[in-house]
């Protein structure tokens, strides 16, 4: 078990040097030219080269390559293009805060209503209650945040005035609930659908008849026998949405004036702000191993067939 | 930056919002142009341009009491509150209330006295004399000194600085071309004559140049702060009427009152901004915020005098500038003077500015904006005529429509939709000419990217702002067969002429003459097509929100806002 958490481990670093290399070089090949955005149009030849030349841009690729990973190995970053004076971490690393703050809430949401609902559609399988369950839910969820977004705000802001329209106060302000809902209810339908297949699958497995022939409860069968075992599959499903914690929606966001990491990928973009492209990937893609990982690990707490 | 960005070139973040804000009943609309922008990217914004402002000096304001209280508004993450480095509207707007020059501009854009108390002109025009305001301090009790403006100007110039606009601003005065190029330490211009005086000498006798201190790139700065670190202007100490209280990215920036100011403190306690978006109109009608623009979307709905927000709008004068639609007048086929006339005259600009753009925009038949220095209500523009269009093209090389080679027109953006007003364009031209013409959008990096290389065939989605009061601003910068900025390669060679005549000519009424005669040719070539100068702006304002003034230029203006709640 150590020695395969080990093994993955030092993967790590190998794959975060592709992902840099390609993302570098994206950068550096690609359209558009860092030192031409933060000009404008009002630039001439002479300022672009003297500009390029500062911001280390003329010198060969395999230098500025060889130069970024070094740095990245001291825990540095780098400066954002466009936010001078700013280190790439000290843009990034709040706002990956606030989303995974909102992001979390949002799975709790999914988790806590997408489970119950699975197995129950599952328990009533036959009967007007699975059909009814799974045709809402994949209603609800067929509603993208563009729609949801503004019905939310128009209801529960300008008609009922329950909550302000927009902005940021952290997990326990009242302002999260609206995008936290929003962002959830997409995520619903596929939840409700995989845990509701499993439980069908784990219902009509030999243990389960065993465990009513022995006289348990429905309850305790429910909890002991199918609900852990039709867990694995969600559980799968879950590593993603942890690796997506840190992602940001640009959508939720812009809607919501949240402060999240979304709006500044997808600006950073635009700016050709690259060193804040290069922290989110990096970062991005750290995470998403690490949290695969953990769900590996995970498995054989639940399964104690899976080991490693 | 000098060229703006339109609306329409807004990525997907801001469609979205207009999406979702016409789910509310047409809320936030596309054209809130002027005002920023939050929650799109703003890769370039428009720099303010400068009047010819009056140069009698007005009164400074006197002292006023506090009113308190915090005002609410929306704005986005300014790329830099370095004065120096100064170059766009989001970062104009803040870096004008929390650090302070010279001179300044005041609501009605006339030109005041700020650090300086009076100025005394010699040398036939050549030579400024400055004398500083007793007891003008930086926020940290520091007094200002002469020759902390000296070093301001200094460093403003060093080419390690990187200003992007030192150049454009402080070009004028006596040595600074040699400091830009990094040959010599001192500025020969700027001479400081005691602690209180300070002396600058221009190269020309310009009376404009007095205006040009007005812009942040004049501003002084506080040598210790900047030579703490890279991140100083993150942490300002500053001469300005508001403070940096706080700022933490893509949530909020605070403003406080700066308790030094010398020319009577504000009266707000605290300015907030918003950064983090949000819906505008959804928020100001929560009292979330208490000012917002007004875009086209919801316009009619505000116009309506039965509508409670109607008695809230509050209108403006445009902002100074213009749109246009550029040609490469290499390529075929606007290589032929006679294509790009019949272009312009097959578009009924009066019908687009009534029924597409809510009169939001004023058709433009020239290049000089309404109310700018050298702008001619006289111009023989090339206006609305189908029927000629048609001609034009037929006696053209290419002989008609049918003979054309495919003709893409390439504008910046990403949202997939290029504007209604582009589209109808694209229509008339269809129906006027019988020419058929692309769209190709590419985001504003890569625009750029063409742009600066000239590899258009024709362009749109730009629009251009001056920077400082003179119509060299446009027409030369713009037009001239070498200028960089000139992206269709125009070339005429009585237009260069012109413009190099200009360029040293002393008496004024000739210079815009000169000026004037040279956009007639350009316009008569038709080497672009002007589209739009803008309109009037329209914002709402909380009732309890006294003194905001709508300006033209970006001005420091906060300062006598207050709140009188009833």
């Amino acid at each position: 078990m150590t020695a395969y958490v080990v093994r993955r481990l030092l993967w790590l670093p190998v794959l975060l040097v592709i992902v840099i290399f390609i993302t570098f070089a994206l950068g550096t090949y690609g359209p558009g030219d860092p030192v031409e955005v933060r000009l404008g149009t009002k630039s001439n030849p002479e300022a672009v080269a003297r500009l390029r030349q500062q911001m280390g841009l003329d010198r060969p690729f395999v230098v500025q390559f060889a130069d970024y990973v070094g740095g990245v190995v001291r825990g540095d970053f780098g400066d954002s293009y466009r936010y001078q004076g700013r280190t790439v971490l000290e843009l990034i690393l709040p706002r990956m805060w606030v989303s995974a703050q909102l992001n979390l809430v949002a799975l709790t949401l999914v988790v806590v209503i997408g489970i119950p609902l699975g197995m129950a559609a599952a328990r009533f399988q036959g009967r007007w209650l699975d059909p009814a369950i799974v045709t809402g839910i994949v209603f609800i969820s067929s509603l993208p945040v563009l729609i949801t977004g503004p019905l939310f705000l128009l209801v529960f802001v300008v008609i009922l005035k329950l909550v302000p329209s927009a902005g940021w106060g952290g997990l326990f302000d009242t302002r999260i609930i609206i995008p936290a809902v929003a962002i959830a209810v997409p995520g619903l339908a596929v939840i409700v659908r995989v845990m509701r297949t499993s439980t069908l699958e784990v219902l009509s497995q030999d243990y389960v008849r065993t465990a009513y022939a022995k006289g348990l409860t429905p309850g305790i069968i429910s909890r002991r026998h199918v609900a852990r075992n039709a867990f694995l599959p969600v559980l799968t499903m879950l590593g993603f949405s942890i690796a997506g914690l840190i992602g940001g929606t640009i959508i939720g966001e812009t809607i919501f004036g949240i402060p999240g990491i979304g709006r500044l990928a997808f600006e950073s973009i635009f700016n050709r702000d690259y060193p804040v492209i290069m922290g989110i990937t990096i970062i991005g893609a750290a995470t998403f191993v690490l949290a695969n990982l953990m769900i590996d690990v995970a498995y054989t707490f639940l399964d104690p067939r899976i080991r490693y | 930056m000098k060229t703006s960005l339109r609306v329409w070139l807004l990525p997907v973040a801001l469609s979205v919002m207009i999406v979702a804000a016409g789910c509310l009943g047409g809320s936030k609309g596309g054209r809130s142009r002027g005002t920023s922008t939050p929650g799109g990217p703003t890769p370039t914004a428009q720099s303010g341009a400068r009047p010819q402002p009056a140069l009698t000096p007005a009164p400074g304001a006197a002292k006023l009491a506090t009113s308190g209280g915090t005002f609410t508004r929306l704005w986005a993450d300014p790329p830099t509150l370095d004065p120096h480095l100064t170059s766009d509207t989001t970062s104009a707007g803040l870096v004008v209330e929390i650090f302070s020059g010279l001179v300044a501009l005041d609501t009605d854009l006339r030109i005041i006295p700020d650090i300086a108390e009076r100025w005394d002109v010699s040398g036939g025009g050549a030579i400024f004399t400055f004398r500083l305001r007793d007891g003008v301090k930086f926020q940290d009790g520091k007094a200002v000194k002469a020759s902390d403006l000296k070093y301001s100007f200094e460093r403003a110039l060093d080419p390690r600085t990187e200003s992007p606009v030192a150049d454009t601003y402080l070009n004028d005065i006596v040595g600074a071309q040699d400091k830009l190029k990094g040959l010599v330490r001192e500025v020969r211009g700027v001479r400081v004559i005691d602690e209180r005086t300070l002396e600058i000498t221009i190269d020309a006798p310009k009376p404009y140049f007095i205006a040009k201190l007005t812009y942040p790139t004049a501003y002084v700065v506080d040598r210790q702060n900047v030579e703490s670190g890279p991140g100083w202007s993150n942490k300002p100490n500053a001469t300005g009427p508001f403070k940096l209280l706080e700022w933490v990215p893509g949530q909020r920036l605070i403003l406080a009152r700066n308790e030094h100011f010398y020319r009577g403190v504000a009266k707000l306690d605290r300015v907030h901004y918003i950064l983090s978006g949000g819906v505008p109109m959804t928020m100001y009608e929560n009292n979330e915020v208490d000012f917002t623009g007004v875009g086209q979307a919801e316009l009619d709905r505000v116009l309506n005098p039965t509508e409670a927000l109607n008695k809230e709008l509050v209108r403006g004068d445009p902002a100074f500038d213009v749109s246009y639609i550029g040609f490469h007048v290499d390529k075929p086929p606007f290589d032929d003077r006679k294509v790009r006339q019949a272009f312009t005259l097959a578009i009924d600009k009066e019908t687009i500015a009534r029924e597409v753009l809510s009169s939001l925009a004023v058709p433009a038949y020239g290049v000089l904006p309404p109310g700018f220095p050298g702008h001619n209500p006289s111009i023989r523009g090339l206006r609305f005529d189908p029927v000629q269009a048609k001609k034009l093209l037929a006696e053209s090389k290419y002989g008609g429509p049918g003979k054309l080679p495919r003709i893409i027109m390439t504008v910046p953006g990403t949202g997939g939709t290029v504007g209604l007003d582009t589209e109808v364009i694209l229509e008339m031209w269809k129906q006027n000419l019988g020419v058929t013409v692309e769209i190709q959008q590419t985001e504003w990096a890569t625009f750029l990217q063409d742009l600066n290389r000239q590899r258009f065939q024709m362009f749109g989605g730009l629009g251009w702002s001056a920077d400082y009061p003179d119509p060299q601003d446009f027409v030369d910068i713009l037009f001239h067969s070498k200028s960089f900025n000139n992206h269709g390669a125009y070339k005429n060679l009585e237009v260069d002429r012109q413009i190099e005549l200009a360029r040293t000519e002393q008496d004024s009424d000739r210079r815009i003459k000169l000026y004037q005669d040279a956009e007639q040719a350009v316009v008569e070539d038709a080497a672009w097509i002007p589209l739009w100068y803008t309109g009037e702006r329209f914002v709402l304002i909380k009732p309890y929100i006294k003194g905001y003034k709508l300006t033209r230029l970006i001005v420091p203006k906060l300062k006598d806002i207050s709140i009188e709640r009833p």
